[in-house]
């Protein structure tokens, strides 16, 4: 127990000595800091996360062999109670380039130079795939929406929503294919061959979705302006390999926004058909496979974590019988294993920004230490005084002990305070700022987002101030045991 | 008015200075019984204030025993010795000793919150303040109560002090030339005030003192040399 005198004395130190605001000032900011930073670095986590898992799909039947077919999985995964949909996704690297640039310009013709920016030289991960089927699965119409709408965010300009996927005609649909009128204009544009009459035009050419990080590079395209689709395989071995080039004339039908970036860069998505067509797998030649390199699965709503897991052990094991025997086993990964290295970089990089914040706290707390044994260092008389008239070595420590409380509570509660009104008015905050001071604390055009994500978890305030207040403790502490430890004569005696 | 409020028995205290062991009392027997002036002469350094220090119990003797009421206290674990500090004995000191930060009457206050627990304390605040303002008046202050100490002059000062020191009705009044730093007028008023309260209390005053005259109106006198009480 202490007594009586050591939260007064307390008291009218921290009334009296105006250093302690500067203590109480450095634990406000710090907590300050903390929680409007994490509960960005939150915020800006669960809306990549919520992303991510907008762009991927329940389960994901992956690493299959090279000439997996698709119905026969499918059948297999279909009969699963669990499963409500599948879709085949068939990837292949390749290129793709515009054909008006590639006959209009020489731009890339005789350079040796290496390109690494893929969004600008048409490397693509080609992702055939199944619109309708796509469609069953989640997702796809929703990136189409979004794409035109991430573009018009930013850019002036009319972008127009891709119609592929309104189209009534199944066959039509599922090439992705553009009005026919769109195609004639198109192949008017750029020198080739078209019917005289647009009435007399049928469109040929499959349609490709390409992401908004690419648009963004490479600038908006009319409606079914045609692109090269180029990819390469080898065939033999043992030294005398032929390399093979595959190549499909497609028409642009739209861009698509998935929320991840790397997709948005790198994807192209075009009918699973097309791909298989180049890759030697026409649907009319005998012998072809529908191969799939991925079957992306739809699960029945509202099943757990647990559900989920199962399922996915249910749909491996099936999977496995269906496919030849003597095949690898394929993977089943639900849209966190999906995603595995960017989520974990994600949260490692949080990591890091809680422990640059921690040490922002520790400075801090350092600044309670050194005002507090200042305080000692210049109240050492009034420590000899408390003892002479009978305070216990105990409560005089006390003294400097809830001294550093009461800053760490004020500075807490004010840090607490504005923490949250800055979290709460952050945007509003940032627009005003670039408004009038052309400055911007959270360049969110940085993260291509709408606005700064902001969620202050109270499990984290509460973690943050309870850490500021036990830190504080702690480093009081040191001072408090100093001044417990003095020899009241000597004290007394101090000039 | 014989039972002996404070004692000191064969009381030695020695300081260690590096490898060196300086000794300031050399067996010091003294007994100041309730009611009794005692005033305490001796040269600069003979090892009054020591003396003073250690029957207060704000230092330990190196060998000997304190007795308060005749009960040894110097044995007792350190939040005793400073409850009975507070409780037994009051110190006045030639610079006051007040706390600069606070007004005179929270510095008497303060001695009010001493050996009470803070909820305890609250619930008899009023009173305490009360008493505080009432002793504060005793001691001729009552128009001073919300000065700082530095605000007031050195006789006002310790009167405060006075105050204080009084504040938990202790039975020993422990001054270290409590009027060496004033001037004689001054001083003189403030020793009146001393011994008139000691009078009416009978509280046992033990007087450290360089003026003989002052000495002469205590009980007894007692000189100190070299750490030891002269016969
Ligand atoms: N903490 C200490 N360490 C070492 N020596 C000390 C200590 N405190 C006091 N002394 C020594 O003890 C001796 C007695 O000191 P004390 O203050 O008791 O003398 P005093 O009789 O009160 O003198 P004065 O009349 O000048 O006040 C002195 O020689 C002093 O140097
Ligand atoms: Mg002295």
């Amino acid at each position: 127990m202490i007594d009586a005198f050591s939260p007064y004395v307390a008291w009218r130190y921290l009334l009296t000595r105006r250093i302690n605001l500067l203590a109480v000032g450095g634990v406000m900011f710090a907590v300050w800091a903390i929680l409007l930073v994490d509960s960005v670095f939150t915020g800006f986590v669960s809306q990549i996360r919520s992303d991510v898992r907008a762009s991927a799909c329940d389960l994901m039947v992956t690493e299959l062999p090279h000439d997996a077919s698709y119905e026969a999985l499918r059948a297999a995964i279909e009969a699963d109670a669990d499963v409500v949909a599948t879709a085949p996704r068939l990837r292949h690297h390749g290129m793709l380039q515009q054909v008006r640039v590639r006959a209009g310009s020489a731009r890339n013709q005789g350079s040796s130079q290496v390109d690494f920016d893929h969004t600008a030289n048409g490397f693509a991960l080609l992702i055939g795939i199944d619109p309708a089927r796509e469609e069953a699965i989640g997702g796809l119409r929703q990136w189409l929406v979004r794409g035109p709408e991430e573009l018009a965010q930013r850019y002036p300009g009319d972008f127009w929503p891709s119609p592929a996927l309104d189209e009534t005609d199944a066959g039509r649909k599922g090439r992705l294919a553009m009005p026919d009128a769109d195609e004639w204009r198109a192949r008017r544009r750029a020198g080739l061959a078209h019917e005289p009459d647009v009435a007399n035009q049928r469109g040929a050419w499959p349609g490709v979705l390409l992401g908004w990080q690419r648009i963004r590079r490479l600038g908006w395209f009319a409606r079914s302006e045609p692109f090269d689709v180029v990819c390469a395989s080898f065939t033999g071995g043992d030294g005398d390999a032929v390399l093979h080039t595959h190549s499909a004339r497609v028409g642009f039908a739209g861009v698509f926004a998935t929320g991840s970036r790397a997709a948005d860069e790198g994807m192209a998505l075009l009918p699973i058909e097309t791909l298989r067509t180049m890759l030697g797998h026409d649907a009319a030649d005998p012998g072809s496979v529908d191969v799939v390199t991925d079957v992306a699965v739809r699960l029945r709503p509202g099943l757990g974590a647990a559900a989920v897991a199962a399922a996915g052990a249910r749909l491996r094991d099936r999977v496995n019988a269906a496919l030849p025997p003597g095949s690898p086993s394929c993977l089943v990964a639900d849209w966190e294993q999906q995603n595995v290295t960017f989520l974990s970089a994600v949260a490692h990089e949080q990591g890091m920004m809680q422990f640059v914040l921690f040490v922002v706290m520790l400075v801090a707390a350092f600044v309670i230490y050194a005002t507090l044994h200042m305080m000692v260092v210049q109240k050492v008389k009034d420590i000899g005084i408390l003892a002479a008239i009978g305070g216990s070595p105990r409560s005089v420590g006390a003294v400097f002990l809830l001294g550093g409380l009461a800053v760490a509570l004020f500075g807490t509660a004010l840090g607490l305070g504005v923490g949250v009104l800055s979290a709460a008015n952050l945007n509003a905050a940032n627009e005003w700022m670039y408004a009038n001071f052309q400055l911007e604390l959270f360049p969110r055009r940085l993260f291509d987002l709408r606005e700064v994500p902001c969620r202050l978890e109270p499990s984290w305030a509460a973690t943050v101030a309870v850490g500021a207040i036990a830190l504080a403790v702690v480093v009081a502490a040191v001072p408090a045991r100093k001044a417990a430890r003095m020899n009241p004569v000597l004290c007394l005696a101090h000039e | 008015m014989n039972e002996t409020a404070l004692q000191a028995v064969a009381v030695h205290k020695r300081y260690r200075l590096g490898r060196q062991e300086i000794p300031v009392l050399r067996g010091v027997d003294l007994a100041v019984a309730r009611g009794e002036t005692v005033a305490l002469l001796g040269a600069s350094g003979a090892g009054k204030s020591t003396l003073l220090h250690v029957l207060g119990l704000l230092d330990a003797p190196s060998a000997g025993e304190i007795r308060f009421d005749g009960r040894r206290v110097d044995d007792l674990p350190v939040r005793e010795r400073a409850a009975l500090r507070h409780r037994h004995v009051g110190f006045v000191f030639q610079f006051y000793h007040l706390i600069p930060e606070l007004t005179a009457l929270q510095n008497v206050l303060l001695a009010q919150m001493m050996a009470i627990s803070p909820l305890a304390y609250w619930r008899v605040r009023k009173q305490a303040r009360a008493d505080a303002e009432a002793m504060l008046e005793r001691v001729g202050l009552q128009d001073r109560l919300r000065h700082r100490p530095t605000e007031l002059s050195g006789g006002e000062r310790q009167r405060v002090a006075i105050a204080r020191a009084l504040m938990a009705s202790p039975q020993a009044l422990l001054a270290d030339e409590p009027t060496g730093n004033l001037d004689s007028h001054t001083a003189a008023g403030v020793c009146e005030l001393l011994f008139d309260i000691q009078r009416q209390r009978g509280l046992a005053l033990l007087l450290v003192t360089h003026d003989e005259g002052l000495a002469r109106r205590c009980h007894r006198t007692v000189r100190m040399k070299d750490g030891v009480v002269e016969r």
